[in-house]
């Protein structure tokens, strides 16, 4: 029988092992960035699908550097209403905020974030990092956000892009290949979708930043635009082209024809919920509700989905639009904040944090993460389509002006939806009413041809 | 100066009072006055920021012009009118009914005064997502009821001809306890002895309620109506959850035009307009509905 010294000396050989492992596994994975020791940094976030897996991160980093970060996590709008709370009365109150790609112009704009090598002259981004249309750059003397010129001021947390989710199990049961066009995804309808049991695909499509952001995608696809030529000054609105109104047109006719009878108030949750609870066989929606699908406590769905890059229209190209998040340093942060706010974005940005961060349920910013061996995993079988869809997407409304636009064009859309006016006078209407908006800020504007109405 | 005590405490200084109101004045000023002050000032004024810093120009006429351009405006008013004097409406009627009903029992008043009241103690964010989730068109209880006796599902929240009355219907639900409490307090305080007089004279029941009753009710009936009209004027929550002013411009109320305004559009010049012909038109039913309290009060 072992003595209480033996049982002891175990115990401790024990702990010391357990003690001596993760300085081993820190050894093994010399790739995470080692910051030192930092201040508690607070960050500014929102509540989104993605947000468990950003946490699990943010522990490891935690765990790993012995350093803390406080989490302030809030709904979508009220990030916003807190950022502009903080900066706008000095600030101090978060080290980092995280920016939809739609407020970073604000900010930048405005002098609320500060660029990162303000703060550590030598900070370099990775060049594995993807640009996101330079979303983290801001050319202050031509007021646009590019790389050319510009400052660094934050880079992407999160790089959200739509995609195309369908139930792959319905469509290898009735013979269909995975959609490639918009027609394609109305013959599977016609084929698969039994409403009101099922409907063949949803489309976001209520009232606001939701139908704004969705029919871009397909806007872009016909090389429409809602501007001319905005990062070189000229803002000649071209919203209302016959091009747009091709895409409009579709949009409509997919939404109604395969879509519930209720489309103009349609929103994200909306669509969640009827893919998830298996309602809808196919649905045009960001790539961070993929974790959604697979989790067997909110999905019904669970390994039956499959995404691919969003179908085009005939004679139209890929093409995709941005909604990212933005990790920027708020300007009024105190030195140690903005100092421990760089040391996490070393970390976060190193091949084995975006690593694990995708196997966490995130979206790795890292081209050289997204062609890992994690492609080839089926529980990442969205790599692929989302390496694909990065390729032609871009980013839009990135002026000043832009939260007036996504309204205007939140409103005459969802009208065009309803029915309450047609597609032509919707974008007629919208036309007029961006061509006041960019008139009022003195910008070089104009107005095309009114579509027939 | 010096002032005899009213009560009899002898005399006291006149500058004494007004130094002692004063606190309260100052705390005042800084919590109403100034905010106020600073709003208008705003209201007037294009707010910019650069450098970190706001930088602001007085532009009042552009902010006016703005009034007449703003293309939701014109549906957003005339919801909100609509939206005031049905919800209102209903909730009066409603509240009143229950206030004299209850009134009439006998027993049990306490209890059932406790259950109505349960939707005020609801916070209006719980509502609105309980309400979304009832009026769901593929999931919703509401549906679910109207498909079991084989009725088709209605789109309750997603019509254009339904979405703005679906948003009536929770307010009613939110506050009809509301006007029952405070019209339930008067039905209790009416003067034993001229209800008793009444019906010895042989006034029947609908002569009682119309010579008798709701003459007596009047006051509280209009403070009620009073309250009831300036907090639908502002009513945001229940329209943000539910339908967010959609679809279209069908369910578009004032605060929340004045919200995206505000905070999504970040006009805040433009957005203190708004706010503040708010303000003016929440005081004119303040005091419209005060003077009608004045002239027809004995």
């Amino acid at each position: 029988m072992p003595s209480i010294r033996q049982i002891s000396a175990t115990l401790a050989a024990v702990a010391s092992l357990a003690w001596i492992a993760p300085l081993h596994a820190l050894a093994a994975d010399p790739q995470f960035a080692d910051v030192g020791k930092q201040s508690t940094l607070t960050m500014l976030v929102p509540a989104t699908p993605w947000l468990p897996a950003f946490t699990k991160l943010v522990e490891q980093y935690e765990a790993q550097t012995g350093n803390v970060v406080k989490l302030d996590v809030n709904p979508f709008g009220g990030v916003l209403d807190k950022a502009r709370n903080d900066v706008r009365s000095g600030g101090g109150a978060y080290g980092a905020l995280f920016l939809d790609t739609q407020w970073t112009i604000e900010m930048y704009e405005g002098g609320f974030v500060t660029p990162f090598n303000d703060v550590d002259a030598s900070f370099v981004m990775p060049k594995e990092v993807l640009s996101y249309g330079d979303s983290g750059y801001w050319n202050a003397q031509k007021r646009w956000r590019t790389a050319s010129g510009g400052k660094l001021m934050g880079f992407t947390v999160l790089g959200n892009v739509q995609v195309w989710y369908y139930r792959a199990d319905v469509f290898k049961a009735a013979g269909l290949a995975p959609p490639k066009t918009w027609q394609d995804v109305l013959d599977a309808c016609a084929k698969i979708a039994k409403p009101p049991a099922t409907y063949g695909a949803v489309l976001r499509a209520e009232r606001g930043n939701g139908i704004r952001y969705d029919w871009q995608q397909w806007m872009v696809q016909r090389g429409g635009s809602v501007a001319k030529d905005p990062e070189n000054g000229d803002f000649s609105v071209t919203v209302n082209s016959p091009a747009n109104k091709a895409s409009l047109d579709q949009f409509i006719e997919l939404g109604k024809k395969c879509g519930p009878p209720n489309p103009g108030s349609i929103g994200q949750g909306d669509v969640i919920q009827l893919m998830s609870t298996g309602k809808a066989l196919q649905a045009q929606l960001v790539l961070a509700a993929w974790s959604n699908f697979e989790n067997p406590k909110k999905s019904a769905v669970v390994g039956k989905l499959d995404v691919v890059p969003l179908p085009i229209p005939a004679g139209g190209v890929p093409g995709g639009v941005i909604g990212n998040w933005n990790y920027t340093i708020a300007k009024g942060a105190s030195p140690e904040q903005k100092k421990a706010a760089i040391a996490f974005a070393h970390w976060f940005l190193t091949y084995d944090a975006q690593y694990a961060y995708a196997k966490a349920g995130g979206i790795p910013n890292r081209a050289d993460v997204l062609a890992s061996d994690l492609a080839r995993d089926p529980t990442y079988r969205w790599m692929r389509a989302y390496a694909e869809t990065m390729k032609a997407a871009t980013q839009e409304l990135g002026y000043v002006e832009g939260p007036q636009v996504e309204q205007i064009l939140g409103l005459r859309l969802n009208q065009a939806v309803i029915g309450e006016m047609s597609s032509g006078k919707a974008l007629n209407l919208a036309a007029q009413e961006i061509r006041a908006v960019f008139a009022k800020n003195d910008r070089k504007t104009g107005l095309g041809p009114p579509l027939p109405e | 100066m010096r002032l005899r005590d009213p009560h009899g405490g002898g005399v006291v200084s006149a500058t004494f009072k007004y130094w002692s109101l004063a606190p309260a004045v100052l705390v005042l000023a800084a919590l109403t006055v100034l905010p106020t002050l600073a709003l208008l000032r705003m209201s007037v004024s294009t707010i910019t920021f650069a450098g970190g810093r706001e930088l602001w120009a007085f532009t009042p006429a552009r902010n006016f012009a703005s009034l007449w351009s703003d293309p939701g405006l014109a549906a957003t008013i005339l919801n909100t009118l609509l939206f005031v004097v049905v919800a209102v409406a209903i909730e009066m009627v409603a509240g009143l009914a229950l206030a004299l009903l209850v009134g009439g029992l006998r027993r049990g008043k306490g209890l059932i005064r406790t259950i109505l009241i349960v939707p005020i103690l609801v916070p209006p964010v719980a509502i609105g997502n309980m309400f979304k989730l009832m009026y769901n068109y593929d999931f919703g209880l509401f549906n679910q009821m109207l498909g079991a006796v084989g009725l088709p599902a209605v789109s309750w929240l997603g019509s254009t001809s339904l979405a703005l009355w679906s948003i009536v219907l929770v307010d009613v639900w939110h506050w009809v306890p509301f006007v029952f409490l405070i019209l339930f307090a008067a039905v209790e305080a009416l003067p034993v002895d001229v209800v008793e007089a009444a019906h010895v004279d042989g006034a029947n029941r609908r002569q009682m309620l119309l010579r008798i009753k709701l003459p007596l009710l009047k006051p509280a009936i209009v403070v009620a109506l009073l309250f009831r009209a300036i907090l639908a004027f502002k009513a945001f929550d229940e329209v943000y959850l539910l339908t967010g002013g959609g679809p279209g411009t069908s369910s578009e109320l004032v605060s929340l035009h004045l919200y995206r305004v505000f905070f999504e559009q970040n006009q805040l010049g433009y957005g203190a307009l708004l706010s503040v012909l708010t303000i003016v038109v929440v005081l004119s039913l303040l005091g419209a509905g005060r003077r009608f309290l004045m002239a027809r009060t004995p």
